[in-house]
C-alpha cells in the first residue's frame, strides 16, 4: 500500500464515520443512495480519484480507487463512486473529454439496446435493466461495439425514461428505457479496441473491492460480538463451534482483500483479465461464505434491520452478482486457461503481483 | 492480522526461471508427478538440487548454507511442488530441522549436521507425535533420564514419516517432571539406526509405506545430541511449527489434478462444468499463493507472523482437499490407482491421502483455536 493510499483511507474513514454511520445508511435507503455523503466526498475531491487530472479529475491510481471502494464497502456507503470515477471518468478520458458536471453513471449491460449508426451519430432504443444510480445521475454513458467500432455514447438523463429497481440493499438499480432517440456525433467518440472489455473488467474489480471492504467490517463486527455476547456462562467466541465461523469469515475477508488488492496493483495501465476474473470469483465466493458464517455466529440479532450486519450482508449478496456472477467468470477463466494449455498454468499462477519486490 | 501483497524482484524472478528450467530438464520424460510433500523421494534428485545451491538455502554461509532469504526458498519450493518433483528425501531436513539446529543447536551440531543437510545427504524425520497425544504435544510421554555422558530415552513416536529411510529425528521428550506440562520438555536428536530404536511400518490408506511407529527402548543419547537448552523443548517445537506452517507445501499438494485435467482433456475441449471448476480453483490458487508468499516476505522483513501462518495453513490445506471434491465432481470416473491416465492416478491417490492434508502440522481445529486467540488479542 502506498503512502498515498494509506492517507486516502484514513481521511475517508473519518468522513464515513460521520456521514455513513449505520443510521445514515438506513436513512438513505428510501432514496436509494446517500446524497449528503456524495456531496461531502465530491467537495473534497474524493469522487474523482483515479480520474485523470487533465480532464478535471483528482488523479491517482487504480489501486487508490480500489482503496476508496474498500472503505465505501466497509461503511455500506451507497454512492456511485465506481460508476462515476472508475467507469464513466475512465471512458471520458479515453475520448479526451472533460468531466461534465453532475453525477455520472454507466450502462454496463447493453444487450437490451439497439444501437445503430445514423449519419454522423447514432440512434438508440430499447431498455437496459439494473442501471446503477440511474435516478441520481445527470448523464449516462455506455460503451458498445457498433458496426465493428468500439464506441462510447453520452446520454443526458433527460432524454431517457428512468424506471424503478433496486438491489437487495435498496441501492438504486434502475431500468432505463430509450425510445428511438438520436445521439449526435458530438456526444459520441471512438474507443480503443479493448475499451469495452476494459470497462467490463473495471466494473467487476469495483464490486470485488466493495466486497472486500464489507467483509473486513463484517469480520470485525463478528469478532466483537462473539467476544461480548455470553451464553452458558462465557463469551460464545470461546466455544470451538463458534470459533469455526469466526475464523472462516476472517479467512474469507483476507482472501477477498488479497485478490482484489493484487488485481488493482497489477492494473496500472490496463486491467488484466486473469487478475480481475480471479478477484471477482474469489470475492464472490467469499461474500457468500462470509455472510453465511457471520449470520450463523450472530444468531437472530444479525437478522434485524437496525443491526449493522444486515446492511453489509445485503450488499454482499447483491454485489457478488453485479458485473458477472462468479460462475460466469469461472467458466470464462477456465476456458481461457484450458486453451492456453497445462504448461502455461503454473507460470500464470506464479506471476502473482507484477510489481518488483515488496510493496511498502 | 495483516497480509501485505508482495511481488518478486528481478533477482527473484531470475531464480524462478532457473528453477523452472532445472526441473524441466531434471525430470525424465513421462515422469509420474507426486502430490506435494507426498511426492516420491529421489536421493539423486535431492543431490542435484543441492549442487545448484537449492537445499539449505536460508542457512548461513559459515555452515555451508547459502544465506538466501525465506522468499528465495519459497520460490524454489513452489516450483518443485507445482511440478510434483521428488523432494521427499531432503524436504523435512531442509524445511524444519536445519533451521532448528541453526537457531537452537550447538556449534558442534551445526558443523556436524548442517553441511550434510545442505548437500542433500542427511535426511530427518519429525519426532513430535505420539500415540494418544495427537495435536496436544505437551502431553508426550517419551521420557529421558540422566545417565553419565547423556540420556537414556524410552518411548514411542508415531506417524514418523520416512523413518525407515531417514537418518535421524529430533525427539520431543520429557527430561524432568513438571506441574506445568509445557515445562520439562527437551528435544534429543536420535539416530534412527541406533541401538534400541525399532522402526515398524504403519501401512497407509493408499498402500504406501510412508509412516512408522518408532519404539525407543533404553536408547542412549549423548549430551552433544541435546538440541537447544534442556527444558526448552516446548518453545522450540512451537516456534518451528509456527514458521513452517504456511509454505507452498500447504496449498499445492493437489495442484497436479488441475494441471493434468487440462493436459489430458483440454484437446477435446473441457465441458462448461469443467471449465468452471478450473476457473474457480485457479482463482483460489493465485490468491492463496499470494498470501503464503506474503508470510515469507514478512519473515524476511523481521516479522513474526505466527497467526497469519496458521491462517494460511488452514485455508491452504482445506483448499487442497476441496480441489479433490470439485474435480471429482466434474469428471465422473471410477477411481483406479493403476489407471493409464496420470490425471486419474493422481485423483485416486488424492482421494486416499487427502484427509491427511488437514492433519499434518496441526489439525484444522488446533489452527482455528490459534487464529481465534490471535483475532481477540488485536
Amino acid at each position: 500500500m502506498s503512502d498515498n493510499t494509506t492517507e486516502i483511507r484514513a481521511a475517508l474513514r473519518a468522513i464515513l464515520a460521520d456521514h455513513s454511520s449505520a443510521d445514515a445508511v438506513l436513512a438513505a435507503e428510501p432514496e436509494g443512495w446517500n446524497e449528503p455523503l456524495w456531496r461531502v466526498l465530491d467537495d473534497g475531491g474524493f469522487a474523482t480519484i483515479a480520474v485523470d487530472e487533465t480532464i478535471g479529475g483528482s488523479g491517482g491510481s487504480l489501486a487508490d480507487a480500489c482503496a476508496v471502494l474498500h472503505e465505501l464497502g466497509r461503511s455500506a456507503a451507497s454512492i456511485p463512486f465506481a460508476e462515476h470515477a472508475l467507469l464513466a471518468g475512465w471512458l471520458l478520458s479515453q475520448g479526451g473529454w472533460d468531466l461534465p458536471g453532475g453525477v455520472l453513471t454507466v450502462i454496463d449491460d447493453t444487450s437490451g439496446l439497439q444501437i445503430e449508426a445514423a449519419g454522423a451519430g447514432f440512434t438508440l432504443s430499447g431498455t437496459a435493466n439494473h442501471v446503477a444510480w440511474a435516478g441520481a445521475s445527470t448523464q449516462i454513458l455506455l460503451a458498445a461495439v457498433v458496426d465493428g467500432t468500439p464506441t462510447a455514447l453520452l446520454l443526458s438523463t433527460k432524454d431517457v425514461q428512468v424506471g424503478g429497481g433496486a438491489n437487495l440493499a435498496e441501492e438504486q438499480r434502475r431500468s432505463v428505457a430509450v425510445d428511438s432517440i438520436t445521439v449526435p456525433a458530438e456526444r459520441t467518440w471512438e474507443l480503443p479496441a479493448d475499451a469495452v472489455e476494459q470497462l467490463r473488467l473495471r466494473g467487476a474489480l469495483s464490486r470485488a473491492a466493495l466486497i472486500a471492504g464489507a467483509l473486513e467490517r463484517v469480520s470485525e463486527l463478528t469478532v466483537r460480538y462473539t467476544s461480548e455476547r455470553e451464553q452458558f456462562g462465557r463469551p460464545i467466541g470461546r466455544f470451538q463451534a463458534v470459533q469455526r465461523h469466526v475464523v472462516r469469515l476472517t479467512e474469507m475477508a483476507q482472501q477477498a482483500a488479497m485478490a482484489t488488492t493484487v488485481a488493482a496493483l497489477n492494473g496500472s495501465d490496463a486491467v488484466d483479465f486473469f487478475d480481475v476474473a480471479s478477484a471477482k470469483i474469489v470475492a464472490g465466493e467469499c461474500a457468500s461464505g462470509g455472510a453465511a458464517a457471520a449470520h450463523q455466529a450472530h444468531g437472530a440479532i444479525g437478522m434485524t434491520k437496525e443491526y449493522e450486519l444486515g446492511q453489509l450482508s445485503r450488499r454482499l449478496w447483491s454485489w457478488r452478482d453485479e458485473y458477472g456472477h462468479e460462475s460466469a467468470w469461472a467458466r470464462e477463466l477456465g476456458h481461457r486457461l484450458a486453451e492456453a494449455g497445462a504448461d502455461e498454468l503454473w507460470p500464470r499462477i506464479a506471476a502473482g503481483l507484477l510489481a518488483a519486490g515488496p510493496q511498502a | 492480522m495483516r497480509f501485505i501483497p508482495t511481488g518478486l524482484s528481478a533477482q527473484e524472478l531470475q531464480l524462478q526461471r532457473e528453477v523452472r528450467e532445472f526441473v524441466k530438464d531434471a525430470l525424465p520424460a513421462g515422469y509420474r508427478p507426486g502430490l506435494g510433500m507426498g511426492a516420491s523421494r529421489s536421493p539423486e534428485f535431492s543431490k542435484k538440487l543441492a549442487e545448484r545451491g537449492w537445499v539449505g538455502m536460508a542457512i548461513p554461509k559459515q555452515y555451508g548454507g547459502h544465506a538466501r532469504t525465506a522468499v528465495d526458498r519459497f520460490i524454489v519450493t513452489e516450483e518443485l511442488l507445482s511440478a510434483g518433483a521428488p523432494l521427499g528425501a531432503h524436504f523435512v531436513a531442509d524445511r524444519q530441522t536445519a533451521p532448528a539446529i541453526i537457531k537452537f543447536g550447538t556449534d558442534w551440531q551445526r558443523e556436524f549436521f548442517i553441511p550434510k543437510i545442505v548437500a542433500g545427504e542427511c535426511w530427518f524425520s519429525l519426532g513430535m507425535s505420539e500415540p494418544d497425544a495427537g495435536s496436544d504435544l505437551s502431553s508426550v510421554r517419551s521420557a529421558a533420564t540422566r545417565v553419565e555422558g547423556g540420556w537414556l530415552l524410552n518411548g514411542t513416536k508415531i506417524w514418523t514419516s520416512g523413518a525407515h529411510r531417514n537418518h535421524y529425528f529430533a525427539v520431543l521428550c520429557r527430561t524432568s517432571p513438571s506441574e506445568d506440562k509445557h515445562q520439562g520438555l527437551s528435544q534429543l536428536i536420535v539416530n534412527l539406526r541406533g541401538d534400541g530404536v525399532e522402526v515398524r511400518p504403519i501401512p497407509f490408506l493408499n498402500g504406501a509405506h510412508e509412516f512408522n511407529e518408532v519404539h525407543m527402548t533404553d536408547v542412549f543419547v549423548p549430551d552433544e545430541m541435546m538440541l537447544g537448552a534442556e527444558g526448552s523443548g516446548w518453545q522450540q517445537v512451537t516456534s518451528e511449527l509456527a514458521y513452517e506452517r504456511s509454505g507452498p507445501d500447504r496449498f499445492l499438494s493437489t495442484f497436479g489434478l488441475v494441471k493434468y485435467l487440462i493436459a489430458e482433456r483440454a484437446t477435446g475441449g473441457l465441458t462448461p462444468e469443467q471449465e468452471r471448476a478450473v476457473g474457480q480453483l485457479v482463482a483460489r490458487f493465485w490468491t492463496i499463493r499470494q498470501m503464503s508468499l506474503s508470510v515469507a516476505r514478512t519473515i524476511d522483513d523481521g516479522g513474526a507472523p505466527a497467526v497469519e501462518a496458521s491462517l494460511v495453513k488452514d485455508i491452504g490445506t482445506r483448499f487442497e482437499q476441496r480441489v479433490i471434491d470439485v474435480i471429482r465432481d466434474v469428471v465422473e470416473v471410477q477411481l483406479d490407482l493403476d489407471s493409464n491416465s496420470t490425471f486419474e492416478q493422481l485423483l485416486a491417490e488424492s482421494v486416499l491421502t487427502g484427509p491427511s492434508f488437514t492433519l499434518r502440522g496441526g489439525t484444522t481445529e488446533v489452527l482455528r483455536s490459534i487464529v481465534s486467540k490471535g483475532l481477540r488479542n488485536v
